[in-house]
């Protein structure tokens, strides 16, 4: 059987030190030793069997219960005060044969795979690898886990691509402590798993593609999150340029995102006619306190995989003192015009060495992030179309309000399906600024209303936009979430209301989902619509 | 512009002794690209955060005849037995201590993480 230790606590937090925030009880399964129990699908079915019964406790004495996996997140989109169970040890994977597959399904057999929810984007990478498969995209980083990614939107900067959810093409929920609770939820019209494979995880198919794009990003909201199935492809590799280029340049291509027309060209990274390629990854880095007519990009062209090719790993990572970037906060926080001064000496630490280049698998490109100390960011999302008016406003306000211990950077990425993703335009630009989290002093003003004087400049430049749901924000500046999902987000809260009781809408519920007004729980049953999570595909 | 004053002497003089003092030890770290490690949830504030460390600190009475010392990893925290990561932490109190004992007490200091096990 798997078992769970429940630790007492007085407080959470997340890992790069955003709270704390209050917690009662830390709970952490692990899982049926192989040598007892082999059969992996036998393994996974008794985890199944365990969560429900902590479902059951916390709902037997009306406590909350959330679960959580690298806590990378640094709202407090992770956090529930009552009960939090910690993922990580729940990292099974389930082999999906060509028999397992829907005879619908428009997936290439061989791509599809079954993980459990505490798998981080590096044991996913390395198990794929083995196959000689990869995923499509990552964030800029490995440690998450799968269930963490997909519900707080997590992305990199593929262009084309899109966010980890949108190669996510089956979830498997716990809803509730009840043997009926267990579903698969897939779109009708892309199904993934045959009803055979369901049968043998003891679920309930649901393939309705409204209700699969709204619990793709969920918030951690639409139940326990215990397994997806992915798309994955063929290994691919990646030739990393990085760059200093004119500003205008780097600016016109983040709004038009016109590779074949621009001025940026990299030698070899041209077509049959000359024209410079579309890359996989372009990202830009702005420090906002210097007037540098250049900006530093990254851009990232996609190779066929072949085993002969330099190891990636080739440099030594060098970390600067711990106590040294405390030191500089402290005095940054009595004398924040020193901040500018402080970028400029750490920028070989912050920025990528201008002409680097690399090769490498996605798993060796976008590898491990170690532990830098306490860190914030906020990230906005915007149509590309306005990305350079977004940039300006928002280094204008850092510059006449700040300085803020940050530099900017911008990355692209695809429209995703899913309901409440934040990638909802066409291509959206995340503009980022990412730094050392600060307190607030008589000279600097708080992340917080930092944060609130961001969506501010952006709502009076009349600028669209959504926000990161894993990164720092005023989340409940009035209005936040209609102003940009609009009617999505009654779509959203009416699937979730549909999918789940009264009492485990209310148990999957958190502080963060009441401070954005998306909480709100169905009392009556009567009129919550069946139909909209009907099956539409046998 | 802010006057430079006695107390801003003072903070430079402790920045300056900060890091003379900083660079008195060093660490290095090996890491394996492959595997995962094995997770914790600590309130560490460095590289082991959310990492399983294991910290072996201590002084190992050797003679003038030892040259290596082989220390086995535990089972306990290493319940894969494979190793993430290790870590060698060089001070100058424990080259001191070799020297004025003719290498008869020689201070270790290693943290190891495993790999998170595959299941």
């Amino acid at each position: 059987m798997a078992n769970t230790t429940s630790h007492p606590k007085t407080h959470w937090d997340t890992l790069h030190k955003n709270g704390p925030f209050d917690l009662k009880l830390l709970q952490i399964t692990q899982l049926e030793g192989k040598a007892n129990m082999p059969s992996a699908i036998d393994r996974y079915n008794d985890a199944a069997l365990e969560i429900q019964r902590l479902i059951k406790e916390a709902s037997d004495n009306n406590e909350g219960f959330r679960a959580y996996g690298a806590r990378w997140s640094m709202s407090s989109i992770a956090h529930q005060k009552d009960r939090m169970h910690f993922n990580s040890h729940m990292n099974l994977d389930l082999p999906v044969f060509p028999e397992n597959v829907h005879p619908d399904s428009p997936f290439e057999k061989s791509n599809l795979f079954f993980f459990q929810c505490g798998n981080t984007i590096k044991e996913i990478s390395q198990a794929l690898g083995a196959h000689g498969k990869s995923l499509k995209t990552t964030g800029a980083s490995n440690g998450q886990t799968i269930a963490g990614c997909i519900s707080t939107g997590v992305h990199g900067s593929a262009l084309d691509v899109g966010s980890v959810q949108d190669y996510v093409v089956g979830i498997n929920l716990i809803t509730g402590p009840n043997p009926e609770d267990i579903v698969y939820i897939e779109r009708h019209t892309k199904p993934a798993l045959a009803n055979s494979f369901i049968q043998k995880i003891n679920a309930k198919v649901i393939r309705n593609d409204g209700l699969f794009n709204a619990a793709l990003v969920s918030l951690g909201s639409f139940g326990f999150i215990h397994g997806v199935v992915l798309e994955a492809e063929d290994r691919f590799l990646l030739k990393r340029y990085v760059k200093k280029i004119n500003k205008n340049t780097a600016l016109k291509l983040a709004k038009t995102m016109d590779f074949a027309s621009s001025d940026f060209r990299i030698d070899g990274e041209v077509d049959t006619n000359g024209k410079p390629k579309r890359p996989y990854h372009y990202k830009v880095f702005i420090n906002p306190y210097t007037d540098d007519n250049q900006y530093v990009v990254e851009a990232m062209y996609k190779k066929p995989y072949t085993s002969t090719y330099p190891d990636p790993f080739s440099t030594i990572e060098k970390s600067v003192y711990r106590d040294l970037i405390y030191l500089l906060i402290k005095i940054s926080e009595k004398f924040p015009k020193r901040i500018p001064f402080f970028i400029k000496q750490l920028q070989k630490q912050i920025l990528p060495e201008v002409n680097e280049e690399s090769l490498g698998t996605l798993y060796e490109t976008f590898w491990d992030a170690p532990y830098q100390g306490p860190a914030f960011a906020c990230s906005f999302g915007v149509d590309t179309k306005d990305s350079e008016k977004a940039l300006n406003a928002l280094i204008e306000l850092t510059k006449n309000e700040g300085p803020i211990p940050g530099i900017y950077a911008m990355r692209f990425i695809k429209k995703s399906e899913a309901t409440m993703a934040f990638s909802k335009f066409p291509i959206t630009c995340m503009i980022e600024i990412d730094g050392v989290l600060w307190k607030k002093s008589r000279n600097l003003m708080s992340l917080k209303e930092f944060s609130r004087r961001m969506i501010q400049v952006l709502q009076q430049n009349d600028i669209p936009f959504t926000i990161h749901w894993g990164k720092n924000s005023d989340w409940g500046f009035p209005g936040l979430v209609k102003y940009m999902y609009g009617a999505k987000a009654s779509e959203w809260k009416e699937y979730r209301n549909s999918l789940l009781s009264p009492e485990m809408a209310a148990l999957f519920s958190n502080t963060f989902l009441e401070t954005i007004g998306l909480s709100d729980v169905v009392l009556d049953t009567e009129n919550t619509d069946e139909e909209l999570i009907a099956s539409l595909l046998q | 512009m802010t006057p430079f004053t006695t107390s801003h002497f003072r903070n430079m003089l402790l920045c300056i002794g900060m890091l003379l003092l900083f660079t008195s030890c060093y660490s290095v770290r090996l890491i394996s690209t492959n595997g995962a490690p094995m997770p914790d949830q600590n309130d560490r504030d460095d590289f082991y955060r959310d990492k399983k460390v294991v910290v072996l600190d201590t002084v190992i009475k050797a003679n003038i005849a030892i040259d290596d010392i082989t220390i086995p990893v535990k089972r306990l925290g290493c319940q894969s037995g494979k190793l993430f990561s290790v870590e060698y932490k060089d001070t100058f109190g424990g080259n001191l201590l070799y020297l004025i004992t003719f290498g008869s007490k020689r201070k270790v200091k290693i943290k190891y993480v495993c790999m998170k096990p595959e299941n």
